[in-house]
């Protein structure tokens, strides 16, 4: 672990900026990440809450081209898309943001990798920073996290007055800061571990989820749900997406890959007009189970860091937070 | 890097209509090197395109073991099929493939196979039925259960006709009440009832079922009852698909991709899953 004056951090952000980087940093208000263009935009401040969108976006865009198509009239000719790889470094992530990267970059690669979010995800660099963020909607220590673990960070920081501590996790984190350790002053720190109370056991919520797949809970629960799919588009975990066409012309268009979600009614509809998921009922319960079991069954990670943007944002104040309580208590 | 997402071009040779609203497509890999690697087995499905409407998702409907050609065979429903049968003969597609698991091709050999079928259900199990009979020394008795709501439903009716005239197999097409014609000379009842009718030996024998919900449904029972073991029933589901690869996460049932697990389960492993398909 590491000692640097803010100062030099800030001299070190410069560089990076000078060097063709992009770097990413929460805006002044708090509200969101931008791209900033020097050190004076830095905001680093561990008293923000989460972000209203989460930071996937940086490997997993809202909407992006898969490559682009011309028709002729007896062919048709299919134009590459050049990989993205602009470097990224994301300054100031917050436990539960830095760990979704890596949570989803699992279904992105078993099997066929999707080179799309690996070309993003290789040039990102995360600087997780740690978090006095707490309110009633953030469930971290519940999901196998806390407030400074730094799972998913190529470096972390913590605030001490006109300081920063640094840990360098990764190879990634230790190729970005080479060039900078003189500014770095080498310190024994005690890490001091989060006291992690939790309260829900989530073996006995993936039991009960196995046991009661038709329970009337899950209709209970998703009376008041809109299906507006809100949840899932500010979720730093949730990855489902469409493949659609998009045309400029007659001839030439492309073809995307946009974000979906499982609470929408034709997520799911088959052409034939069945749908297997037919009521909101269902699709809460997809949404819940693939969360805290299906991905866990499969890729034995939560697909859930407890950063409680869904039930912040959610219009109708459902808390999956509660949800969850709710099972465990069953 | 390689972009999974991205199709190879193929070429439409052939345009066959099974039914006033189904078609058959057979495909010629436009890309030579991709045509001369590309093999599948029986069962795998493949990702179509029309490039502007978008893609979709279908069995290949013809046989590994003849390798020229690919075809494939779809109702117009949606807007993607809606689009493909507005194409005609040398038109292009995007193809993407072979993706998901197969039917246990090499299990089945030295048993009986019973094919049951219903409708557009045929595709997935003609693809086997060619598979096994271009390979029909390796297998003991074959037994073909076809059926379709009328008679004008029932696709490849050129190659049922051959089915009942080979001597080596045994072929039942049935048509539900009300739909047979007035020559109609093949069976008039649901699929599941003919399969009591016929009554096959379920002793060494593997039965591939693929149809309408419905049909499966009512099938199952009477497999069990005829003395099936659950192992030895094998179906396909059919769910909404995007990608094909594993990735946009809609094809699941509880834990399982059906586009990388399935879309070949036996009835087994169907009764373990959630019930939501």
């Amino acid at each position: 672990m590491y000692r640097i004056k803010k100062q030099d951090f800030s001299k070190i952000i410069d560089e990076l900026i000078k060097t063709g980087n992009r770097i990413i940093s929460y805006s002044n208000n708090g509200n969101d990440f931008k791209r900033i263009n020097s050190s004076n935009e830095l905001s680093i401040n561990s008293n923000f809450k989460p972000s209203k969108l989460s930071l996937k976006e940086i490997v997993f865009p809202k909407t992006e081209p898969l490559f682009y198509y011309k028709r002729t009239n007896d062919n048709v000719e299919l134009k590459d898309i050049k990989f993205d790889s602009e470097k990224t470094i994301i300054i100031g992530a917050k436990p539960c943001d830095a760990k979704a990267f890596s949570t989803i970059s699992k279904v992105f690669n078993w099997d066929y990798k999707d080179n799309f979010f690996n070309s993003k995800y290789e040039n990102t660099i995360i600087i997780g920073l740690k978090c006095d963020y707490k309110d009633e909607y953030c469930f971290c220590n519940e999901v196998g996290l806390s407030q400074s673990s730094k799972e998913g960070s190529d470096i972390f920081i913590e605030l001490d007055g006109d300081d920063y501590f640094i840990y360098i996790l990764s190879e990634k984190g230790k190729n970005l800061f080479q060039p900078f350790m003189s500014y770095l002053i080498e310190e024994i720190k005690e890490s001091k571990v989060d006291d992690i109370d939790k309260i829900i056991d989530l073996n006995k919520v993936r039991t009960w989820i196995t046991d009661n797949f038709d329970s009337n809970f899950w209709y209970s629960i998703s009376q008041e749900c809109l299906g507006c799919g809100k949840c899932a588009f500010i979720c730093p975990t949730c990855h489902c997406f469409d493949i659609v066409d998009e045309n400029y012309t007659y001839f030439e268009g492309r073809r995307m890959k946009n974000w979906d979600a499982c609470q929408f009614g034709k997520f799911t509809l088959h052409a034939s007009g069945h749908n297997p998921r037919d009521i909101q009922a269902k699709r809460y319960r997809q949404r819940i189970a693939h969360k805290f079991k299906y991905y866990f069954d499969k890729f034995d990670e939560l697909l859930c860091t407890g950063c409680g943007r869904c039930s912040r944002e959610c219009p109708v104040s459902i808390n999956i937070f509660d949800v969850i309580k709710e099972i465990n208590a069953k | 890097m390689d972009n999974i997402y991205k199709p190879t071009i193929a070429k439409i040779i052939e345009i066959i209509d099974e039914t006033p609203d189904t078609r058959t497509f057979k495909l010629e890999l436009q890309d030579p090197e991709y045509k001369k690697n590309f093999t599948f087995k029986a069962g795998q499905f493949a990702e179509y395109s029309v490039f502007g409407e978008g893609e979709c998702t279908f069995c290949i409907a013809s046989s590994p073991t003849r390798t020229d050609y690919i075809e494939c065979s779809f109702k117009q429903a949606g807007k993607v099929t809606n689009a493909l049968r507005k194409l005609n003969i040398g038109d292009v597609i995007g193809f993407r493939g072979p993706y998901g698991n197969h039917f246990p091709l090499e299990e089945m050999k030295n048993k009986d196979v019973l094919f049951i079928a219903g409708g557009i259900g045929l595709a997935p199990v003609r693809c086997l039925i060619w598979n096994v009979l271009d390979l029909r020394d390796q297998f003991n008795n074959v037994t073909i259960i076809y059926g379709a709501r009328s008679v004008s439903d029932l696709v490849y009716k050129r190659e049922l006709n051959e089915w009942q005239n080979r001597k080596d197999i045994k072929t039942v097409i049935t048509v539900d009440p009300g739909g047979e014609t007035s020559d109609w000379k093949g069976e008039i009842g649901f699929v599941p009832s003919i399969v009591e009718k016929v009554n096959p030996d379920s002793k060494n024998c593997i039965a591939i079922v693929c149809g309408p919900p419905i049909m499966i449904k009512y099938t199952m029972p009477i497999l069990t009852k005829i003395g099936f073991n659950d192992e030895s029933i094998i179906t396909t589901l059919e769910n909404r698909m995007k990608c094909g690869l594993g990735k946009c996460g809609r094809c699941n049932i509880g834990s399982v991709y059906v586009c990388k697990d399935g879309p070949v389960f036996t009835y087994k492993e169907l009764k373990q899953l959630p019930q939501e398909y």
